[in-house]
């Protein structure tokens, strides 16, 4: 169990980071932002080189990637709950968006990299957009004056960048001290095991030919009751297949459906039945395991969505019974936009 | 011969961590959650506070990424695409209600609606 990051620099360095935060937080009067934002980069800038330093063995190239993405995810995460424009906001979350399907492509999982930016930054961030726009006043050339005062207060932001930041450094206290068994997965010590992990894959591409072919004795190697032997890990099932050797583990299922683990035999795959290419790739192994094991939970996701769009339209074409005050208040704003934009462009020496 | 045979295989993950361990994924999806906190408990737009939502799923969805890839299977990366289905659905309720709201008060502010009662 390796301490990654020291608790000293850890709790100091989210102190300065709430600090950072509460002074960031819109204000209308006395802004001192710009300090704000450099505790906060001080903050997180001396946590990611921490981690920097601190992480692998000693000789191990770090990887770079990683931190320009995190920092930047982290960066613009801030900024968009710092920021008094919405529109601003929102692009600031388009960015972290973005980063964070970095991240996901060097944890490569690039199916849900490409999935995050097509459905969240191309779908769900336009629709935010559409609505910020048309629920926001426009502004007008003096900035500040004019933003709503929603949006250039912030609403109690000492106690919540305390607790914000308190949850910050409970949680990282327990990833980099407290939890056992941060030693990268055995599997990984192996060169891969993506295979194994796809019983389906091995049944479809190997077991399925396997069972054209014929013994030395006639009978087919492979029987119509044998299923892929596969073995519970903590990790979920993985096939027993040895990809070097070319063998498949194939056992008799039982009468009830369930393979019989112990009567495991290994069956040499011909030369020419063993394909060009068995890696798993990302899309494939995704694939399967949504609609091998969780085909249930893409149904409920399908209902959830369809009630969605039939509540949001629903929601949204309700008429609004307007009071009269507001009316007139409304009427009196469009008024005077127009007589200020008029005034201010002739009438003004 | 079986526990050897179990873990041999293709080569599909090339070392992914590259010095990296599951502590440097999961502490920058903590903050992602920490800031996203903050932003929802001190934000009174409606708008951003909904954003601040999402940037709470996804600091859940990289810590579900980082181990669907320590534990070399794709039930997290699954999640995910659960995750994104739910943010999309609330997206579109969310904001439906945020323009009804906008419309009867003429603000976005959350404080125009603290009479609510349960």
């Amino acid at each position: 169990m390796e301490q990654v990051v020291s608790p000293l620099i850890l709790y100091a360095a989210t102190g300065v980071g709430a600090l950072g935060v509460m002074l960031a937080m819109p204000k209308r009067r006395g802004g001192i932002a710009a300090i704000g934002g450099l505790l906060v980069a001080v903050a997180f800038g001396g946590l990611l080189l921490g981690m920097l330093a601190l992480a692998g063995p000693v000789g191990e190239a770090p990887n770079l990637f990683f931190y320009v993405f995190a920092g930047l995810a982290i960066a613009s995460g801030l900024r968009m709950i710092t920021h008094p424009r919405p529109v601003y906001a929102a692009l600031y979350f388009i960015l972290t968006i973005l980063s964070s399907s970095g991240l996901y492509v060097l944890l490569s999982a690039e199916f849900m990299a490409f999935a995050l930016v097509i459905i969240y930054a191309g779908a769900i961030l336009i629709t935010y957009l559409f609505v910020i726009m048309l629920a926001t006043q426009a502004p007008s050339e003096e900035d500040e004056e004019r933003l709503s005062d929603y949006d250039a207060v912030a609403n109690e932001p000492v106690m919540a960048s305390i607790v914000g930041f308190a949850m910050l450094a409970l949680l990282s206290t327990m990833l980099f001290t407290g939890a056992p068994d941060l030693e990268r997965s055995p599997y990984l010590e192996t060169p891969g095991a993506t295979l194994a992990s796809q019983p389906v894959k091995i049944e479809r591409m190997l077991l399925d030919p396997l069972r054209e072919v014929e013994g030395p004795d006639g009978s087919p190697i492979v029987g119509e009751d044998d299923e892929i032997a596969t073995r519970e890990t903590g990790a979920g099932r993985r096939a027993i297949v040895d990809v070097e050797a070319r063998l498949v583990g194939v056992s008799p299922r039982g009468d009830d459906g369930v393979v019989d683990a112990s009567a495991v035999r290994m069956v040499s795959v011909p030369d020419e039945l063993w394909p060009d290419d068995v890696q798993g790739t990302n899309v494939e192994g995704l694939g399967l395991n949504l609609l091998g094991q969780h085909p249930m939970t893409i149904e409920i996701a399908g209902v959830i969505l369809l009630m969605a769009m039939l509540g949001a339209t629903v929601l949204a074409r309700k008429q609004v019974d307007i009071e009269e005050a507001l009316k007139a208040r409304q009427a009196r704003r469009l008024a005077g936009d127009a007589y200020s934009t008029v005034s201010s462009g002739e009438v003004e020496p | 011969m079986i526990d050897t045979a179990l873990i041999v295989g293709q080569s599909g993950f090339p070392d992914p961590m590259g010095g990296l361990t599951l502590s440097h994924y999961l502490f920058v999806s903590a903050a992602m959650m920490a800031i996203g906190l903050i932003g929802f408990m001190s934000r009174r737009n409606l708008i951003i506070m909904f954003l601040c939502t999402e940037l709470m799923f996804q600091g859940a969805g990289i810590a579900l990424i980082a181990f669907s890839r320590y534990h070399l299977n794709y039930d997290g990366q699954t999640f995910v695409i659960f995750v994104l289905t739910i943010a999309a659905a609330e997206a579109a309720m969310a904001l439906a209600l945020v323009v009804l709201l906008f419309r009867r008060r003429e603000s976005l502010s959350s404080e125009e609606w603290s009479e609510l009662k349960g």
